[in-house]
């Protein structure tokens, strides 16, 4: 298996599976809701200064750049 | 028998749009449609019985953000005889998640599968009927844009509503969760809670909110439970989250056809490459704000040379009005003084400054309206959070601000969308700042009288980019003396764009105009009629001195003397530092908390009299010959045919419209003091229905307190800098 690495760091049109979250728990249960869910696939679809414009279960969600850098995917 | 059905869903899923189809005019919205975040009711139009409740938009029922706890409560605990769970079928793996929660409260239910008509664009196809026999639910393939399926949805909704059919229960957990679910549930059983099968999951995922709800006895026997099955801390939450969408993606799997694999870039996904472009999304951003300010209020249209639609709208209503109140002046020509003074200078007077605004705030209202429709709004939202983080808060905060060009009030309650307490906290202060349409009169009204020299436009566009560098220095004390939390995240899904209806928009515009005349018709109405007696009449009124002085034994008196002149004296000594320190500014100023537009009607009465020779006798005496001679009276002297003329062509009034008032500027004397009133107006309290909405978020006396002051103090200590910076240079 692949070392995990921060969604923060994946760069445009890459695909990776989310495997953990290091945040709090309201949103980590947020994300959850939002299809965030371990073993889910989640591609990078725009960058820009603020974060990232992501796509998980066919819906395009923005997350700003710290929260995507407390997500891990490998 | 009459049935209430609620309406579920995740945020953006066409919740309202399905509401507004299936109430028609009889809806019972708030004034200012925006987004939802608060339930409203209406009665479904083909059968007045039946109640229809739209909810806020909702990912889960463990809600994240106050509108979410309206949306889960309103489900659990006022039950429903039935909800329409409209499921957004373009992103239907991620909206039957909550499907599936709605599914275990027991509550009867019917899924609307929405926007149907882009999920056949697309290729794809599913399986209505498969879908309703797994879930055991009626399915309805609607398109609510058009109102395609929505009769059939009824039909269906009513039906289950009648039946009281719960549905059933789907086989989504594991042997070994539904062991530990089945063991919580006889225990909530035991101790007679109501709703324990819906209960009992929810304990499970750590539900903070039921847990409250539970007895402390019962809450540590589910941990028991938990433990017993997991060992001791186990996190079930990501567990239960994780076979809900096992369970999806089985469904999804023999029920949806996909034309084609893999996510194909829409055309949404090419306009956000240019919308959200690292690069270009503010440029793009600031080019969209001005041109939503030139449409609105600009007398050189995109440099044209015309009349921008807001103007050019706002002259039309204006020439209408002159000629109401021409008929108006004939019916009470022959009344008694004091009446004929109610009803022109007071009524017609007032309520007309404030009705020929309306085009202006229209024009700005639609044009957002559009923004909000069109699925613009959620990518400037994220563009800007890099900048709003800066100052210590969230790019979420910038809907509501954005409101609050509007109102105040659907401002102030978009608010609920944010998730920190500080956010919303700061955000509720910052909306008071905010130009709102109300506030645009005075605007309008003080440059084209005090600036009218100046580049107007650029006059009036400077308030607005002022009030939002106060709303950012604000936001930045606030955040480092004040309110000291994190600030929250940026989550948001992107909705698809969509070129809005001119349905939609002529709706919101129609609602816009009703609802400014119902408040025209209605507050300020009244506040008119409040505004003239303070102004005309005085304790000598009632004891008869008036009467005995005056010759035509009138009980009005001077305005100088009113009650008016009373508070505003008392008031006006506080401004002297900002210019404006004079008894009919002040009192306007306080007119205006109880609507904004009050200041204009304030003014309209208080300056309305006309210029009479001994005044401008003593306007031009201030001038030498010499200057005299320039402005236009022959060999510099002063020439009383010609004065009024010249005085209203003065340097003052160049340029200046019929709007402007002749006597202002006797009273607020300098450009520096003008804008310094301006400033005042924008930033201070905002009228009292805003004030009631921050009183509701903020929910306490105190903190309501506390964020009022912070907005007197923000318009007192501003509107004084600009007087006396602003005094070097501008005046």
């Amino acid at each position: 298996m692949e070392r995990l690495m921060a969604l923060a760091m994946m760069e445009i049109g890459e695909t990776r599976t989310i495997q953990e979250f290091h945040g709090k728990e309201e949103v980590k249960r947020h994300l959850q809701d939002l299809g965030f869910v371990k073993g889910e696939k989640v591609q990078v679809v725009g960058e820009n200064p603020s974060g990232m414009i992501l796509l998980v279960k066919g819906v395009r969600i923005a997350l700003n750049r710290g929260l995507a850098s407390q997500i891990m995917v490998a | 028998m009459s049935y209430v059905i609620a309406l579920a869903g995740n945020p953006n899923c066409g919740k309202t749009t399905l509401f507004n189809e299936l109430t028609g005019s009889r809806q019972r919205v708030g004034n200012w449609p925006g987004v939802t975040v608060d339930k409203k009711e209406g009665t479904y139009k083909k059968n007045k019985e039946i109640l229809i409740m739209d909810l806020p938009g909702t990912y889960s029922l463990s809600p994240y953000s106050a509108e979410e706890v309206i949306a889960r409560d309103y489900i659990v605990m006022e039950k429903p005889d039935a909800v329409i769970d409209i499921v957004d079928a373009t992103s239907i793996e991620r909206n039957l998640y909550l499907t599936l929660q709605i599914l275990e409260t027991g509550i009867p239910t019917v899924i609307a599968l929405n926007m149907m008509d882009e999920v056949e664009a697309r290729g794809d196809k599913i399986n209505a009927e498969k879908l309703s026999e797994i879930l055991g639910v009626p399915v309805v393939p609607v398109t609510a844009r058009k109102g395609k399926g929505v009769p059939e949805l009824m039909a269906e909704a009513v039906e289950t509503a009648k039946a009281k059919k719960a549905p059933k229960k789907l086989p989504i957990f594991d042997e070994k969760l539904d062991a530990a679910a089945a063991k919580i549930k006889e225990a909530l059983d035991a101790a007679g809670e109501a709703d324990s099968g819906w209960k009992a999951i929810k304990l499970l995922e750590n539900d903070e909110k039921v847990a409250e709800r539970v007895s402390a006895e019962l809450k540590s026997q589910a941990e028991r439970i938990v433990a017993d099955s997991y060992g001791a801390g186990a996190d079930l939450e990501a567990v239960i989250a994780d076979q809900r969408y096992q369970y999806i993606s089985r469904v999804v799997k023999d029920t949806v056809k996909k034309g084609r694999t893999g996510h194909v870039e829409t055309r949404s996904d090419k306009a956000d490459k240019i919308l959200t472009n690292r690069i270009l999304a503010l440029p793009i951003f600031a080019v969209i704000m001005y041109l939503l300010f030139a449409c609105t209020n600009s007398e050189n249209f995109l440099f044209l040379g015309i009349n921008s639609p807001g103007i050019w709208l706002a002259g039309v209503v204006e020439t209408a009005w002159g000629w109401v109140t021409g008929l108006v002046e004939g019916l009470v020509g022959n009344a008694s003084p004091w009446v004929y003074s109610l009803v022109i200078d007071g009524i017609m007077e007032g309520i007309g400054a404030v009705l020929g605004f309306l085009p202006l705030i229209l024009v700005l209202y639609v044009l957002v309206s559009f923004l909000e429709d069109c699925g613009y709004m959620a990518r400037v939202a994220f563009v800007l959070d890099r900048i709003f983080r800066r100052f210590g808060l969230s790019g979420r905060a910038f809907i509501p601000l954005l409101q609050g060009f509007g109102c105040s009030v659907p401002a102030v309650m978009a608010t609920r969308t944010m998730e920190s307490e500080k956010d919303r906290k700061i955000t509720t202060i910052l909306c008071g700042f905010m130009p709102c349409g109300a506030k645009l009169p005075i605007f309008a009204l003080i440059v084209s009288t005090l600036f009218a020299d100046s580049n107007q436009t650029a006059v009036t566009y400077s308030l607005y980019i002022f009030s939002i560098v106060v709303a950012i220095i604000v936001s930045l004390l606030l955040n480092k003396f004040v309110y000291k939390d994190e600030t929250s995240n940026f989550i948001m899904e992107l909705p698809q764009y969509r070129i809005p209806t001119v349905k939609t928009i002529a709706m919101h515009g129609w609602e816009k105009v009703k609802a400014y005349a119902q408040k025209a018709g209605t507050v300020i109405f009244v506040s008119t009629i409040l505004i003239w007696f303070l102004s005309n009449f005085n304790i000598d009124s009632f004891n008869g001195n008036n009467a005995a002085a005056n010759e035509d034994g009138s009980i009005m008196c001077e305005m100088d003397d009113s009650f008016m002149a009373g508070l505003g004296n008392v008031l006006a000594p506080i401004f002297k530092p900002q210019g404006f320190g004079e008894w009919r500014p002040a009192a306007a100023i306080v007119t205006g908390w109880i609507a904004k537009e009050n200041v204009v009607v304030t003014f309209a009465q208080l300056y309305d009299e006309d210029v009479s020779p001994e005044y401008l006798e003593g306007y031009f005496s201030q001038y030498s010959p010499e200057e005299l001679e320039e402005l236009g009276f022959e060999g510099g002297t002063y020439d009383p045919e010609a004065a009024p003329d010249i005085y209203s062509e003065s340097i003052l009034f160049e340029g200046g419209d019929e709007n402007a008032l002749p006597t202002l500027h006797e009273d607020i004397p300098t450009k520096s003091a003008a804008y310094a009133y301006m400033v005042f107006n924008l930033l201070c309290m905002p009228c009292f229905a805003a004030v009631g909405a921050m009183k509701r978020e903020l929910k306490t006396w105190k903190e309501l307190g506390k964020a009022v002051g912070v907005q007197m103090l923000t318009a007192y200590v501003v509107s004084l800098l600009v007087n006396v910076i602003g005094g070097l240079f501008m005046n």
